[in-house]
């Protein structure tokens, strides 16, 4: 990276307290830069204001909302707008990094206020809606602002060009690569074992796909034996399950980073069944870095991570015995599943921070070309002239 | 009352011109800032090429193959520009194709700039590619047409560079 210190704003549509990949992506993101040198602002909504990192500002408290089939914490309204002009004439920033810029929240309202080098990153991958098109003709003068747009994955690029008919370029999500290259073996998880890390309670993680084709694994592999990390009860999850299935489960609650990487190790499979709603899925880029063979559903997301199936196996969504059946012809099949596992960890790396950050810091680059910094938009100016209002 | 109307009328139309006018006025200064951006990559690729061609890696002809694609590069006008970009391309495919061994730090740390420019100049020229269509999309309305808001704000011309950037 150059020398040259920049001052970058970055703006994260969802609320900083609530766990979730473009919150992750986010902060790693900001850290990351930080200690290259640079000064960033993050502006996020934020239900503590008081626990934040000293580089992030709050813009309000988040509002729950049903988008896109799942509950979205956002912000906006005209305090909020406020803020963001605040935030933006106060920054004097070089660029601006605007996340999910095509959602209601505080990244659109930014977009629409500021004027510059404006960077968007989309990370949704959905099927093509008819509402997107509906609001289409509103959202496109506000995107056709930013000067470049980075896509997180294959399939969010398709839905962006679908939807909102404009091009971007692909830059991953990234991992700490470094922390999952050098998992060791423990024997409390390796054999023939399915590992799942994630918020299992949740739906739409899929766990339940996994239950249901469990009776099916069993007939032809009898030792299998099911870990699963993440936090959740998990008396609820099992409660309603035979107790000859019950005795395959292990729930491990949270687990520590390092345990996280022997663990993806060990495993004789990972497994990420999730139905949907899954934008990028850095969970299976981070088990790939770990050299973990992975299967995982054939929704848009994994799809695209996982090269069509080149890097981990894919299995139809929603659907048990197509899920059974690859698990047993994976699980009997070591050497096929450890040639997959070796191409996945050596295609993990390209996830690593050190190419990540390095790639958006080119796009940052090439949208800086011409040496203005960000300044809040001109038409709203002069109406805010107008109407007396100080910017 | 109608007069009312009739004003409130002819603001809000002049309003919709204005916001239009900027619109527009940003676009237009989106297609230079990315063509300022890729014309800044594509000048450096030809300035490494004539390198390369002076370097030990070319054999005579590939070296006066390169240096006539570098400088029929730098010279083209910018609606020959891409055509003269993609022979550039070209030259350096074959010469990199056929080159067996580079030896040599400096040859080296050639080709390594030469790979990370390329990979900039893809997606500067997606960028680029992107403003172009969008505003030769937005200044096709009616209405910008019509009360002539792009000024004397020239046409974006279409680059057609094939992706085929080596």
């Amino acid at each position: 990276m150059p020398l040259s210190k920049k001052r970058i704003g970055i703006v994260c549509p969802y609320g900083w307290d609530t766990p979730g990949g473009v919150q992750s992506h986010v902060r790693d993101l900001a850290e990351y830069l930080i200690r290259e040198g640079h000064f960033v602002s993050v502006l996020a909504p934020a239900i503590d204001d008081e626990n934040l990192p000293e580089y992030v500002t709050s813009a309000g408290r988040p509002i729950a909302i049903p988008y896109n089939g799942a509950v979205a914490r956002v912000l906006f309204g005209p305090i909020a707008f406020s803020r963001v002009r605040h935030w933006i004439s106060q920054g004097n920033f070089d660029v601006l990094h605007l996340h999910e810029p095509a959602i209601p929240s505080i990244s659109l309202l930014a977009c629409w206020a500021a004027e510059g080098p404006l960077v968007g990153t989309f990370h949704a991958a959905a099927k093509r809606q008819k509402v997107t098109f509906a609001v289409a003709p509103f959202l496109e003068p506000v995107i056709e602002k930013l000067n470049a747009r980075i896509a997180v994955s294959e399939a969010a690029r398709e839905t962006l060009t679908e939807h909102l008919d404009t091009d971007a370029i692909v830059v991953p999500n990234g991992i700490y690569a470094s922390l999952y290259r050098d998992g060791t073996l423990d024997s409390r998880w390796t054999g023939n074992t399915v590992g799942f890390i994630g918020r299992f309670e949740e739906p739409r993680k899929g766990l339940s796909v996994l239950i249901d084709a469990l009776p099916s694994i069993i007939a032809e592999i009898p030792d299998i034996k099911i870990f699963v990390a993440g936090p959740g009860e998990s008396a609820d999850t099992v409660k309603d399950m035979q107790p000859s299935l019950r005795s395959r489960f292990t729930f491990m609650g949270r687990i520590s980073e390092h345990e996280k990487a022997n663990f993806l190790a060990s495993v004789g499979l990972y497994i990420a069944p999730n139905t949907g709603g899954e934008s990028f899925g850095i969970i299976l880029a981070e088990a790939l870095a770990a050299g973990a063979s992975v299967i995982a559903s054939d929704i848009p997301a994994f799809d695209s991570l996982l090269g069509h199936g080149e890097y981990g196996t894919l299995f139809e969504s929603e659907n048990s015995q197509d899920l059974a059946a690859k698990v047993i012809e994976l699980l009997k099949n070591a050497e096929g599943r450890k040639a997959i596992a070796e191409r996945g960890k050596v295609y993990a790396q390209a996830f690593d921070w050190d190419v990540v950050a390095d790639k958006i810091y080119d796009v940052y680059q090439m949208a800086m070309v011409g040496g203005t910094g960000v300044t809040l938009s001109s038409e709203n100016r002069a109406w805010n002239k107008l109407l007396g209002r100080q910017s | 009352m109608k007069f009312i109307i009739a004003l409130f009328v002819v603001a809000l139309f002049a309003w919709y011109l204005s916001y239009s006018a900027t619109r527009l006025d940003r676009l237009h200064h989106r297609v230079e800032t990315s063509w300022a951006n890729l014309d800044g990559l594509l000048q450096r690729r030809a300035a490494i090429a004539i390198e390369i061609a002076r370097s030990e890696i070319s054999d005579p002809a590939s070296a006066m193959l390169l240096t006539f694609a570098a400088h029929q590069a730098r010279e083209a006008s910018v609606r020959d520009r891409s055509q003269a970009e993609t022979g550039l391309s070209g030259a350096l495919g074959i010469l990199i194709e056929t080159a067996t061994e580079i030896s040599g730090e400096i040859e080296k740390d050639l080709i390594r700039e030469l790979s990370e420019l390329t990979e900039k100049i893809k997606m500067a020229i997606a960028m680029h590619v992107d403003a172009v269509t969008r505003t030769q999309l937005v200044r096709k309305k009616a209405i910008n047409r019509i009360f002539r808001l792009a000024g004397t704000a020239p046409e974006p011309v279409t680059y057609e560079f094939e992706g085929d950037v080596l």
